[in-house]
């Protein structure tokens, strides 16, 4: 038999759980990606205010400067011809220069190195102030040739040097700071572009894990709905062979039923044949012991006495009763075999003729019994096989008088209704009813429900059963304790026969 | 039986019970003649063709027959006996048996068996079935043995 394994597509599950995976880490790399680009832009706005800072650091450099070298010329200009306006000039431009200087010391003010720088430049600016206000008030104060001797004398040219390596050393600096923060900013865009890359090639293999997967999962499912379109198309003749080999199999029971049941006849035979010789040898013996009795009394021992008058009479009707009963057994499982091999000869029925007519038959036993029989409503033609329809009412009506409950008179009701091309026959009592317990139990071969108080070796309704799944039926009953039972049968309208064996 | 004591009864029976059983019962319709039992095929055919005391070589019988043996059925034994050429093929077979299948009991009669009877499991039927066959014997005839 072929068997046709559907793979189902039920390991959906690690599917669903590599897609999920896939898509978690896809948005996971997207908002890397983000998070890396709001960083990026942040430390640019940085990079620029740094940029910013530095030319404004090296302006204000150029402009203090340039406003020390601009206090040279007026100054100059003052000591030779001693004109008013290059006084007021120089005095104008002295009284700028503090502010500018203090600009330079502003914007410095975070760096240490350019601290001192600016302090040192402070100090020389100072110094040349001092010596240029010093010329400036001896030309002032008509000590015109003292004030030339002092600014022969001084040495201003070296300071001014001096002034200048320093604001170039300033400049300096500040380029020298923004080569550290432009090649910060050139690896903060390298790590960038790395996250960038990373991200994107997350993105990538997620993309393709997805697409594997799904491309993979439509595989399985179009493999599955071939192997199912397969089976479909082969479903028939499966069922044809599942059909013939349970009814092989069906066939061996049979026979084994069968064997069985005639081979263990032929030893009963024997033991009830010679258990029969035993028995009439009592009678003999029995005749014996009586004329011992009268005429030698003295040799009939009590022991004797006892064996064949008790012992031997009651050891030979237990073997005689245990033996009818398994020979009752053996002749129920031979009966089943043989219904099973009965030919089925289906034929339109009245079930309600069929019900007076077992009725008709057993009236006595329905009168003795005190009970009722009666055919409720109109029973659906039906075509089926008539002998087992017979053996099973006859079996379940006749089980319905017998266990009544005790000081109600019985009402035994046969119904029977249609349904999607099968009719279902119920035969209802107001008896004793069956334990649910034993519900299933009692359609087993030899079992039986409730007080063992009526004589049956537990055969009725197996072959009542046996009967229902031979028509292509089933039985089953409703009932509670002491609230009567109804046992319902499932049987098919028409019952066509398949498998006919002789 | 016209000729007592000539006739033999030639009993194959695997069952010793059931052999014993039926030899009593016999006995108790009034037949007096002698018995002999078998218990498996292949003695049984030994003793019926090639015993100089069998009925081959010395006068009738009647044959009793059980379908089960432990070394062949008894239909087999039965195809011997009323084979065409057969000494024996004559001779009166009565099957015995417990099997009451229609197909075997078609099958025993195609290939000439006189009488089936099925051994009833009930023992009083079957002692009265075996005394009733005690009682046919009685009365039927049987042929000589050809030569």
């Amino acid at each position: 038999m072929p068997q046709t394994r559907i793979k189902l597509v039920a390991n959906n599950r690690p599917i669903g759980r590599v897609l999920l995976a896939c898509m978690v880490l896809g948005f996971a790399s997207l908002i890397a990606a983000g998070v890396a680009a709001a960083w990026l832009t942040d430390r640019n706005q940085d990079h620029v205010r740094w940029v910013n800072h530095t030319y404004e650091v090296e302006l204000a450099i150029a402009n203090a400067s340039i406003a020390i070298e601009q206090g040279e010329t007026p100054r100059r200009g003052y000591l030779i011809t001693r004109a008013p306006v290059y006084l007021d000039t120089y005095l104008t431009n002295r009284a700028r220069q503090p502010a500018t200087l203090a600009r330079v010391g502003r914007l410095t003010a975070d760096n240490p190195r350019q601290r001192a720088n600016y302090a040192k430049l402070v100090a020389l600016v100072a110094d040349l102030q001092r010596q240029r206000d010093r010329t400036v008030t001896l030309v002032r104060e008509g000590r015109g040739r003292e004030a030339i001797a002092v600014f022969f004398a001084e040495t201003d040219a070296k300071r001014m040097m001096a002034i200048r390596r320093l604001a170039t050393q300033m400049a300096d600096e500040e380029r020298r700071l923004l080569k550290i923060r432009d090649a910060d900013q050139a690896s903060s865009v390298r790590a960038f572009y790395l996250v960038l890359g990373i991200a994107g090639l997350i993105l990538l293999i997620v993309a393709i894990l997805s697409v594997t997967t799904v491309m993979r999962y439509t595989r399985d499912l179009t493999r599955s709905r071939d192997s199912l379109n397969t089976l479909n198309e082969t479903l028939e003749e499966q069922v044809a062979e599942r059909t013939a080999d349970l009814s092989l199999a069906n066939d061996e029971i049979q026979r084994f039923a069968y064997i069985v049941s005639h081979d263990l006849r032929s030893p009963l035979v024997n033991v009830m044949g010679f258990t029969a010789e035993l028995a009439a040898t009592v009678t003999p013996l029995e005749e014996l012991l009586e004329r011992a009795e009268t005429t030698a009394p003295e040799i009939v021992t009590e022991e004797a006495r006892l064996a064949v008058r008790e012992d031997l009479p009651e050891a030979v009707g237990f073997i005689r009763t245990s033996t009818q009963k398994m020979d009752r057994l053996i002749n129920a499982i031979l009966k089943l075999s043989r219904e099973g091999r009965r030919v089925i000869a289906p034929e339109p029925l009245d079930i309600a003729e069929i019900v007076r007519n077992i009725c008709g038959s057993m009236q006595h036993i329905i009168d003795d019994r005190g009970a009722s029989v009666s055919v409720e409503g109109t029973i659906p033609a039906l075509t089926s096989d008539r002998l087992a329809i017979e053996q099973i009412l006859s079996n379940l009506i006749e089980n319905a008088t017998k266990y009544l409950k005790p000081g109600r008179p019985g009402v035994i009701t046969v119904s029977g209704h249609e349904e999607r091309g099968r009719v279902l026959l119920s035969v209802a009592d107001n008896g004793r009813g069956i334990d649910t317990r034993d519900h299933a139990r009692v359609f087993d071969l030899f079992r039986r429900s409730g007080a063992q108080d009526q004589p049956g070796e537990g055969i009725g309704l197996a072959h009542v059963r046996a009967l229902a799944y031979r028509l292509g039926g089933t039985i089953d009953l409703t009932s509670e304790l002491g609230e009567g039972a109804t046992f319902r049968l499932n049987l098919p309208k028409t019952l066509t026969v398949q498998d006919q064996k002789a | 039986m016209s000729e007592h004591q000539t006739v033999g009864i030639v009993m194959i029976e695997d069952d010793e019970g059931h052999a014993r059983l039926i030899e009593k019962n016999i006995r108790r319709a009034g037949i007096s003649n002698a018995i002999r039992h078998f218990t498996d095929g292949g003695t049984a055919l030994d003793f019926l063709f090639n015993a100089p005391d069998g009925p081959a070589l010395n006068g009738p019988a009647l044959i009793l027959l059980d379908l089960n043996l432990p070394d062949m059925s008894g239909t087999d034994i039965l195809v011997r006996i009323k084979a065409e050429g057969s000494p024996l093929r004559r001779t009166p077979v009565v099957v015995l048996t417990t099997t009451d299948d229609k197909i075997e009991i078609q099958r025993c009669y195609d290939l000439g068996c006189n009488v089936y009877i099925t051994k009833p499991v009930n023992y009083e039927s079957f002692a009265t079935a075996i005394r009733q066959l005690g009682l046919f014997l009685s009365v039927i005839q049987v042929p000589e043995v050809e030569g």
